[in-house]
C-alpha cells in the first residue's frame, strides 16, 4: 500500500473529494452560488475522465487490499456512473440553485464510487451509506409538498431496512465463513449449508429493496413522485445503477448455484410483470417512472442469469441506455412553476403542437424504455435476454419477453398524449431551459451512438 | 460495385429525405410536399435501374453489402437483392410516390410530420425486404410500428387511438415471441456448430430436430400471419384499414401485409423445412379459411374500406396456398399475388380516399350511379374492381390463377394416393374466386351504377346542373393510370418479371422440400 497506487487508483473519488471541499469552503466563506454548478459539473466531468482514462489503459490495483481495489470494470462503472451524473447535475440547475445540492450530489457520488470497488462488505456499507445519506436529504431539499417529507421518510425507512439486512445477512456470512470479503457471497451461493444460504439471501434481499424489486419495491412510488424531478431521476439512474453495478461486484464470476436461480430469477419477472402492469394506471410522469424502473430493475436482475464473465457487459450496457433515456425524458419535460402540475401526465398533452423537440425526445426515450427497435433500449433488452437464453434459461427468456410486451402500451400511451391528444386549455408556455436543453442534447447523442455502434459501446465495456 | 452503392442508396434516401425536411420550416407545406415526392420518386427511378440490372440467370443475392456491426454477436449490415424481394422492393418504391401524391390534399395537419413518418416507413419497409441479416430485419420488422402508430393515430378517423394501439399492440405480440425464438434459433445453431451468425444463408443450413424446428415455427409464424393476417389473427386489420387515413391504407394494403408473406417464404418456411413440411396441411387450411372467411365478410359489409380490407384477407390467403404448394407454380403464382394485390388494393384503397375527400362518408349506402357524374372515376373502379376479381390480363388473374394452380397441381398426386384433404381444400379455394368476383362486381355496381346518388345530390334525375363535385383531377388520373398501368404489364406481360423470381421460387422448393438446403451463392469471408 504506497501512497501513490491510492492516489491513482481512487483519482476519481479524490476528483470528488476536492469538488466538495472547495464547495464547502465556498459555503462557508460565502460567494455567489452561481458558479457552484460549474465548479461540481467540473469535479465530476474531471472524475468521469479520470475513471475513463485508468479503465482504457488497464489499470488495476488494491490500494487497501481486502478492502478496496479497482480493475477496469470497477473503473468503467465509475465512469458510467460519473458521465450519467453530469446530465442530472445540468437539470438539476433551475430546482436547485444553491450549493446545498451539488455537495449532497458530490458526496453521493463518493458513496456511488466506493460501492463499485468494495471487496468487503465493510466498504460496500460504507458506499451505501455514503450514497444514501445525502439522497435523504436531496429527498426533502426542495421541499414544497407535503408528499416530499412523507417520500423522505419512506425512503429513509426502507435505506435503514436494507442497511439492517444487509449487516444481519453480512454477519451470517462472516460466521459462516469467517470473513468480510464480498468473495463469502459467491461461495455461499455454492454452499448448501443454512447459514450460508440465509446470509446469502438477506444480502440479497437487501439488494432488492435498494433496487425495487418487487415485493419490496413498494417504497419506490412514493419516493419518486415526492421528489422534485432532478432527484427523481438521482434516484432512478445513480442510485439504481450504483445498486446494480455494486451487486454485478457482489455475484463475481460465480455460476448462479441452482437453489438460488429461483429467486435471481423470479422476483425480477415479478417485478416485471407487476411493474409494467402498474405503470399503466399512473396519472403522474414520475410515479409511473417509478413502477417502469421497478420493471427495468427485474431485466437488470436477469442479467445475472446469464454466463458470469457477461454480466458486467450487460448490466453496464443495460444501464446506459436506460439512464440516458430517463433523464433524456426529465430533461425534456416542460418547466413549471407548480411541481405537482409538471407531473401530470395529462398536461403531456398535445405537447407536439407547443414543443415540437421536446415532444419529440420523449417519445424516443419512452419508445426506448419500451425496447422497441432501433432505440438503444432494444439492444441492451436484447444483449440480456440473448445472455439468460444462452445460459439456458429459455423459459425464464420467454416470460421476461412477454412481461415487457405488457409494458409497452403505457410508454406507448404517453407517445399518444403528446401527438394525439388535443391540447388542454390553461397551459402556460415557460421558456425551455438551455441547461435542460444541453442536457437533453447529450443524451440523444449518447443514445444515438448505442443505436447506431453498439458494437463499438460494447467492446469498451 | 456501384449497383451495391445504388441499393444503399435505395434505402437510405428515405432518411437522407427526413433529414432534409428537418431543416424545411413547418409552414412551407408545399416544399415539405415536393421533397418528400421527389426523395420517392428518386428512390423509384434507381429501383428501376437496380430491376433492370438485375441477372436473372445469378442464384442468390446480387448488389450485396456486408459489414460488420455488432462484431460480438455476429451480427452484420447485409443488404442486397434477390429474387426473393426484388419485386417487392419495386413494389414499395412504386407505390411510395402514389402515396406520397395522393395525401396531398387529404393530410393538411401536421404535414411535415405526417411526410416524415412515410419516409420513416419507407425506410423500414424497404429495409426489411433488403436485410440479409435476421437481427436487421427483426429491427426493421419492429421500427416500422412506430411511424404507422403514429399514422393511423394522428391522422386516422375517430376510433383512431383504439385503432393504432389495437395494431401495434397485436403486432408487438407476436414480434416478442419471434424475438425470443430468433435468440434462440441463433443460440442453439452456436452451440451445435460453432457459428455466431444472423446471415440468412448461414442459418438456412441449420439442422434443428423437428420438434424445435415446430416450435420456432409457431413462434416466427404467429408473428408473419399476424401481419398477412391469416384468420383467425386478422381482427386489427379492418380496425386499423378504416381508421387509417388513405395514404395509411395505401401502405398497410401495399406492402405491410406482404411483409408477412414474404417473412414466411424468406425466413419462416425455408429455415424449418421439416416442421413446414409436417403443418402444411394446416398452413393450408388456414389459408383456404381466410380465402373464404374473408371474402364472405367482405359480402356484407357496407363500409367501402371495410369490403376492400376483408378483400385484402382473402387475396392474401392466396399467396399463403401457393406457398403451401411446394410447387414452382405455386410459388410463382404467390410471388405475383402479393404484387399485384398491392397494386390493386392499392389502389383501390386510393380510390375510396379520393371519394371520401369529396363526400365525406364510407358508407355504400349514400351513394349510387356516381359513373354519371363522374365517369373517369367509374373507369378506373371498374378496371381496379375487375382486376381484383381476377379478370384475365389484369395481374390479379396472373396472381390467382398460378396460386390455385399450382396447388392443384400438389393435391392431385396426394389424392390419387389417398389423400383427399388437399383437393378439397384446392376446391374449396376456388369458390373464393367466385366470391371474390361478386363482392367486387357488386360494390362496383352499387357505387357507380343504378340510380344517382351521393351525399349532397337529391336523387333523381339532375337536369343541367352542374355536379357538386368534380371528376378526377390530373393528379389524382396520374396516379391511378401509373397503378393500372402496372396492373396490365403484370397481367399481359408476366413473364418477364416472373424469370426476375424463378431461381428464388427453385431455391425456395427445394430448401422446403428437401431435407439439405441450398447455400445461397455465398461470396468469399462469410461465416465468420
Amino acid at each position: 500500500m504506497s501512497w501513490q497506487t491510492i492516489l491513482t487508483a481512487m483519482l476519481p473519488e479524490h476528483l470528488l473529494l476536492a469538488g466538495i471541499v472547495v464547495l464547502l469552503v465556498r459555503e462557508i466563506a460565502g460567494g455567489k452560488p452561481r458558479a457552484s454548478m460549474w465548479l461540481a459539473l467540473a469535479a465530476v466531468y474531471a472524475a468521469c475522465a479520470a475513471a475513463l482514462a485508468l479503465a482504457l489503459q488497464g489499470y488495476a490495483a488494491a490500494p487497501f487490499p481486502g478492502q478496496l481495489s479497482v480493475a477496469p470494470p470497477a473503473l468503467l462503472a465509475k465512469a458510467i456512473l460519473l458521465g450519467l451524473a453530469i446530465p442530472v447535475l445540468l437539470i438539476s440547475r433551475d430546482e436547485f440553485p444553491d450549493r446545498q445540492f451539488h455537495i449532497l450530489a458530490l458526496s453521493a457520488l463518493y458513496g456511488a464510487c466506493l460501492m463499485v470497488s468494495a471487496d468487503s462488505f465493510l466498504t460496500l456499507f460504507l458506499g451505501i451509506e455514503i450514497l444514501s445519506l445525502p439522497v435523504y436529504v436531496l429527498v426533502l431539499l426542495a421541499f414544497r409538498r407535503p408528499e416530499s417529507a412523507e417520500a423522505a421518510l419512506k425512503y429513509l425507512v426502507l435505506g435503514g431496512t436494507a442497511s439492517a439486512t444487509l449487516l444481519m445477512g453480512a454477519s451470517l456470512l462472516y460466521g459462516w465463513s469467517g470473513t468480510l470479503g464480498l468473495a463469502a457471497f459467491a461461495s455461499a451461493l455454492g454452499s448448501a449449508e443454512p447459514l450460508a444460504i440465509a446470509g446469502a439471501l438477506l444480502v440479497l434481499v437487501a439488494f432488492f429493496l435498494k433496487a425495487a424489486i418487487a415485493p419490496f419495491h413498494a417504497w419506490a412510488p412514493d419516493a419518486y413522485e415526492g421528489a422534485s424531478v432532478p432527484v427523481t431521476t438521482f434516484m432512478a439512474v445513480i442510485v439504481k445503477s450504483a445498486v446494480l453495478l455494486a451487486a454485478v461486484r457482489l455475484f463475481g464470476t460465480a455460476p448462479l448455484a441452482a437453489p438460488l436461480v429461483g429467486v435471481v430469477a423470479i422476483l425480477p419477472l415479478v417485478s416485471i410483470v407487476w411493474g409494467n402492469l402498474a405503470a399503466m394506471r399512473q396519472p403522474g410522469l414520475r410515479r409511473m417512472i417509478a413502477y417502469s424502473s421497478i420493471a427495468h430493475a427485474g431485466y437488470l436482475f436477469y442479467a445475472f442469469l446469464g454466463e458470469g464473465a457477461l454480466r458486467f457487459q450487460a448490466v453496464a450496457f443495460y444501464l446506459l441506455a436506460y439512464g440516458v433515456m430517463n433523464i433524456l425524458v426529465f430533461a425534456s419535460l416542460p418547466p413549471d412553476a407548480d411541481d405537482a402540475a409538471r407531473d401530470r401526465l395529462e398536461n403531456l398533452k398535445g405537447l407536439f403542437h407547443r414543443r415540437p423537440y421536446a415532444a419529440v425526445a420523449i417519445a424516443i426515450a419512452m419508445l426506448s424504455l419500451a425496447g422497441l427497435p432501433p432505440f438503444p433500449g432494444f439492444i441492451a433488452k436484447f444483449l440480456v435476454f440473448k445472455n439468460v437464453i444462452e445460459a439456458g434459461y429459455t423459459l425464464y427468456a420467454v416470460l421476461g419477453l412477454v412481461g415487457s410486451y405488457l409494458g409497452i402500451y403505457f410508454y406507448l400511451r404517453v407517445v399518444q398524449f403528446l401527438f394525439m391528444s388535443p391540447e388542454p386549455a390553461g397551459i402556460p408556455r415557460a421558456a425551455p431551459v438551455t441547461l435542460a436543453l444541453g442536457a437533453g442534447a447529450l443524451c440523444l447523442a449518447a443514445g444515438v451512438v448505442m443505436a447506431i455502434l453498439p458494437g463499438w459501446v460494447l467492446r469498451l465495456l | 460495385m456501384s449497383e451495391a452503392l445504388v441499393l444503399n442508396l435505395v434505402l437510405f434516401l428515405p432518411v437522407a429525405g427526413m433529414a432534409a425536411l428537418l431543416y424545411v420550416p413547418r409552414a412551407r407545406e408545399d416544399v415539405v410536399r415536393g421533397v418528400t415526392f421527389w426523395v420517392m420518386a428518386v428512390q423509384f427511378a434507381l429501383a428501376v435501374w437496380l430491376y433492370a440490372q438485375f441477372d436473372p440467370a445469378i442464384p442468390g443475392l446480387q448488389f450485396e453489402t456486408r459489414l460488420p456491426w455488432i462484431p460480438g454477436w455476429g451480427v452484420h449490415y447485409q443488404i442486397g437483392l434477390d429474387g426473393y424481394n426484388i419485386l417487392l422492393v419495386l413494389l414499395t418504391a412504386f407505390l411510395g410516390p402514389l402515396v406520397v401524391a395522393s395525401a396531398f390534399t387529404a393530410i393538411t395537419k401536421d404535414v411535415k410530420l405526417f411526410y416524415s413518418m412515410v419516409l420513416a416507413i419507407q425506410f423500414t419497409m424497404v429495409g426489411t425486404f433488403l436485410a440479409q441479416d435476421l437481427f436487421l430485419f427483426y429491427l426493421f420488422w419492429e421500427a416500422m410500428l412506430i411511424p404507422m402508430f403514429l399514422i393511423i393515430g394522428i391522422w386516422g378517423g375517430e376510433r383512431r387511438i383504439y385503432a393504432t394501439l389495437k395494431f401495434v399492440l397485436y403486432t408487438a405480440f407476436g414480434s416478442i415471441l419471434m424475438l425470443a425464438a430468433l435468440i434462440y434459433l441463433v443460440v442453439s445453431i452456436h452451440s451445435t456448430t460453432g457459428i455466431t451468425s444472423f446471415a440468412f444463408a448461414d442459418l438456412y443450413r441449420s439442422n434443428l430436430p423437428v420438434d424445435v424446428q415446430v416450435i420456432l415455427l409457431a413462434a416466427f409464424g404467429l408473428s408473419f400471419a399476424i401481419k398477412v393476417p391469416m384468420v383467425p389473427l386478422h381482427t386489427w386489420l379492418p380496425d386499423a384499414h378504416v381508421e387509417a387515413p388513405t395514404a395509411g391504407s395505401v401502405i398497410l394494403a401495399g406492402v405491410l401485409l406482404k411483409m408477412g408473406t414474404y417473412g414466411f417464404m424468406k425466413i419462416g418456411f425455408p429455415l424449418f423445412p421439416q416442421a413446414t413440411q409436417l403443418l402444411a396441411p394446416a398452413i393450408a387450411a388456414l389459408a383456404v379459411v381466410s380465402i373464404v372467411y374473408g371474402a364472405c365478410l367482405a359480402l356484407v359489409q357496407t363500409d367501402i374500406k371495410k369490403i376492400i380490407a376483408y378483400s385484402s384477407i382473402s387475396h392474401l390467403g392466396y399467396v399463403m396456398l401457393g406457398l403451401a404448394s411446394f410447387n414452382l407454380l405455386g410459388i410463382q403464382g404467390a410471388v405475383m399475388q402479393m404484387v399485384s394485390h398491392g397494386l390493386i388494393a392499392g389502389g383501390l384503397f386510393l380510390m375510396v380516399g379520393m371519394i371520401y375527400e369529396r363526400c365525406h362518408t364510407r358508407d355504400l349506402a349514400a351513394y349510387g350511379g356516381l359513373a354519371k357524374i363522374l365517369p373517369l372515376y367509374g373507369v378506373f373502379f371498374v378496371i381496379l374492381a375487375l382486376a381484383s376479381a381476377g379478370l384475365p390480363t389484369t395481374s390479379g388473374f396472373t396472381g390467382e390463377f398460378l396460386a390455385l394452380m399450382g396447388y392443384f397441381v400438389s393435391a392431385w398426386p396426394q389424392f390419387v394416393r389417398g389423400d383427399a384433404f388437399p383437393l378439397v381444400l384446392a376446391v374449396t379455394a376456388v369458390s373464393g374466386v367466385v366470391l371474390g368476383a361478386l363482392y367486387m362486381l357488386w360494390l362496383a355496381q352499387r357505387l357507380l351504377f343504378g340510380v344517382l346518388k351521393a351525399p349532397g345530390i337529391e336523387s333523381g334525375p339532375r337536369g343541367g346542373q352542374p355536379p357538386p363535385f368534380a371528376d378526377l383531377n390530373r393528379r389524382e388520373t396520374a396516379i391511378l393510370t401509373a397503378l393500372v398501368a402496372a396492373i396490365f404489364w403484370l397481367g399481359i406481360f408476366p413473364s418477364e418479371p416472373m424469370s426476375k423470381t424463378e431461381l428464388a421460387a427453385r431455391h425456395y422448393q427445394q430448401t422446403v422440400t428437401e431435407k439439405t438446403s441450398l447455400s445461397l451463392g455465398r461470396g468469399p469471408g462469410r461465416g465468420s
